[in-house]
């Protein structure tokens, strides 16, 4: 059965599971009739370095996908869309067994004034390194993107998407399967579209992988940035942190949901989540559930959590002492708490380069 | 004409959440002078530090404090920073996500002009300082506070001390959690501040042994909410001998 019919014989989502509890299915269709599957706009994508210079052999972008095996399950629903509307624009990003780089790769994806969506195939070879930055731009209208993909044996991968669209709907699904041996940081940084519904899962199948999950998500004005992630021990000795930081001001809504599962015969597996919302205003809400499913007895740790709460006022009064005005302190405060997982994605190159991008966005906050 | 006193309190009345902790305080110090004040747990100093740098939750009942004549107030805590006051914490505030260097040269963008804040000047300033703090280069990527030791949330006090050069600076409890080299480095760090310059200097402490090495012009001791005893370095000597029941019985 191809992608669309697969999704048409789905039907609506049910609200009563988490993943569609705060965004129903029909608020994030690029109609709102979900029994449409609409013909979009392809994005336009390039790939650079982070200096602006030509991505270097053995890096490389190609029209066209590819088979992958052992991916995550994922929602049907949103992995079926995705997959229908992009069958014609789908990408592969290749990087080659062992190829390395200190200089980050930029994807771009300028999601035009239409509404257009991409699938893209990451294939990272065998013990590559190399920090990819995946940023999203433009995207007046909607946007959808599923990435899905393999990580090497033995590869190091810093894989961070900028979410910076001018507004509009963001629909995202990431299925990443990660090789044995294999260390991933996902950073996630989104401060644009005014409504995000993003759902990402990675699977380590084989033995050592290593999965860190960041996010650093700024909501202001009316946004409803809604993001699912979930995490799946499959082998011995597998470890994942997930660490998920959103500062929600205005009337905006965000929403974290997380998963850890650690299936049987996960021996030695290692897992933890921790959500934080700083709320800065009385109007702004966070809702963070992270969940556990834990069917082997003989981990190392399986822990969660969730802290909720306004800016500090003794950090506050602490940085006004140092001559900082309120505004100021403000955001310095909302700066340092997103920093505090935005400086874990990646090099110190990289990390500049995201506070930078992000130092733009707390500029136009309403103080 | 005689200049004018740096801080003046007069009849000082401060507590919060309607509770009264200072019942009239009253205490001048002149340009260039460093004081002391010495009391039991809860007599009042810390509170007394908080109403001088403007903490929101102490409520001011009478009074008035004048940093160079002018009332400080009705000035928000920022504004007296930028007019020269300094408070070193008791317990500084980690914030986790900041960098001690930008922390650095956002403070003294603030207070100093942003001209202090950059260029090899500032950048020498800060090496010397944290030289002779005994504070490393790589503290300067670490997080505010985050993850600091009792003595090297002190010492990073210290270094902003000297690095903001107030008029007057605070330091509430600054020797509390040193040991005996940490106290020796950071009276130096104050000395090195304020000794030589028309600043002052009010330190809030319970033991003596950081005014060994300070050595302030005047001592006062402060007990349920009121300043009892006032004098020079002898007093801190009979304190640490005889405690605080003498100056009940006085």
């Amino acid at each position: 059965m191809d992608s669309a019919s697969k999704y048409l014989d789905l039907g609506e989502p049910s609200r009563s599971s988490h993943l569609w509890k705060y965004t129903p299915w029909k608020r994030v269709h690029p109609s709102g009739n979900i029994g449409e599957i609409p013909k979009l706009s392809k994005p336009k994508l390039s790939l650079s370095l982070l200096d602006g210079d030509d991505a270097p052999d053995g890096i490389t972008l190609i029209e066209g996908g590819k088979n992958e095996v052992d991916l995550p399950d994922t929602d049907e629903i949103t992995h079926s869309f995705l997959e229908a509307i992009s069958e014609n624009s789908k990408w592969t990003l290749k990087v080659d067994k062992g190829f390395h780089s200190e200089n980050p790769v930029v994807l771009e994806i300028e999601a035009g004034d239409e509404a257009s969506s991409c699938h893209i195939s990451l294939d990272i070879g065998e013990s590559a390194e190399i920090e990819i930055v995946t940023k999203v731009t433009g995207g007046k209208d909607w946007f959808g993107l599923l990435r899905t993909g393999e990580v090497g044996s033995g590869a190091i991968l810093n894989d961070v998407l900028i979410g910076l669209m001018e507004r509009g709907t963001m629909l995202r699904t990431d299925s990443i399967s990660v090789g044995r041996d294999a260390h991933v940081r996902a950073g996630t940084v989104s401060s644009g579209s005014e409504k995000t519904k993003s759902d990402v899962r990675f699977r380590m199948g084989q033995i050592g992988g290593s999965v860190r999950v960041l996010g650093s998500i700024l909501s202001t004005e009316s946004m409803h940035l809604d993001h699912h992630i979930e995490i799946h021990h499959d082998s011995p000795q597998t470890f994942s942190r997930l660490s998920w930081h959103s500062a929600c001001g205005g009337d905006s809504r965000t929403v974290g949901t997380g998963m850890l599962r650690v299936s049987d015969g996960s021996k030695g597996a290692d897992a933890a989540q921790i959500f934080h919302n700083l709320l800065l205003s009385e109007k702004a809400e966070a809702d963070s559930i992270p969940e556990l499913e834990v069917m082997e007895h003989d981990v190392v740790g399986c822990g969660h959590g969730t802290a909720n709460g306004p800016i500090d006022e003794q950090q506050m009064f602490y940085l006004e002492a140092r001559g900082l005005n309120k505004q100021e302190a403000k955001r310095t405060l909302i700066a340092a708490f997103l920093n505090s997982t935005l400086s874990e994605m990646g090099s110190e190159r990289l990390h500049e380069w995201l506070v930078s991008e992000l130092t733009k966005k707390l500029e136009t906050l309403e103080s | 004409m005689a200049t004018l006193p740096l801080l003046k309190i007069s009849s000082l009345r401060a507590g919060i959440d309607d509770n009264s902790i200072l019942k009239g305080i009253d205490l001048e110090i002149r340009p260039g002078e460093i004081h002391a004040i010495m009391g039991r747990n809860g007599s009042g100093k810390t509170t007394t530090a908080n109403v001088i740098m403007g903490h929101p939750d102490f409520e001011v009942e009478d009074g008035e404090v004048l940093l160079e004549g002018k009332s400080l107030l009705e000035l928000e805590a920022w504004e007296r920073a930028r007019q020269g006051v300094f408070l070193s914490f008791q317990y500084p505030q980690s914030v986790p996500g900041l960098q001690v260097g930008n922390f650095l040269r956002k403070s003294v963008s603030s207070i100093r002009g942003e001209d202090e804040a950059k260029g090899a000047g500032f950048r020498d300033s800060l090496k010397q300082a944290m030289e002779s703090l005994d504070i490393p280069r790589s503290f300067l990527s670490r997080y505010v506070n985050d993850g600091f030791s009792g003595g090297e949330k002190k010492r990073f006090e210290i270094l902003q001390l000297m690095l903001l050069k107030p008029k007057l600076a605070v330091l509430d409890e600054t020797d509390s959690g040193l040991d005996i080299d940490g106290i020796r480095t950071v009276a130096e760090g104050v000395n090195a501040a304020i000794r030589g310059t028309n600043s002052g200097a009010l330190i809030i402490t319970h033991y003596s042994r950081i005014l060994e090495h300070v050595m302030p012009d005047k001592i006062h001791v402060l007990m349920d909410g009121k300043i009892v005893a006032s004098g020079g370095p002898e007093l801190a000597t009979k304190l640490e001998e005889h405690g605080y029941e003498w100056l009940k019985e006085d």
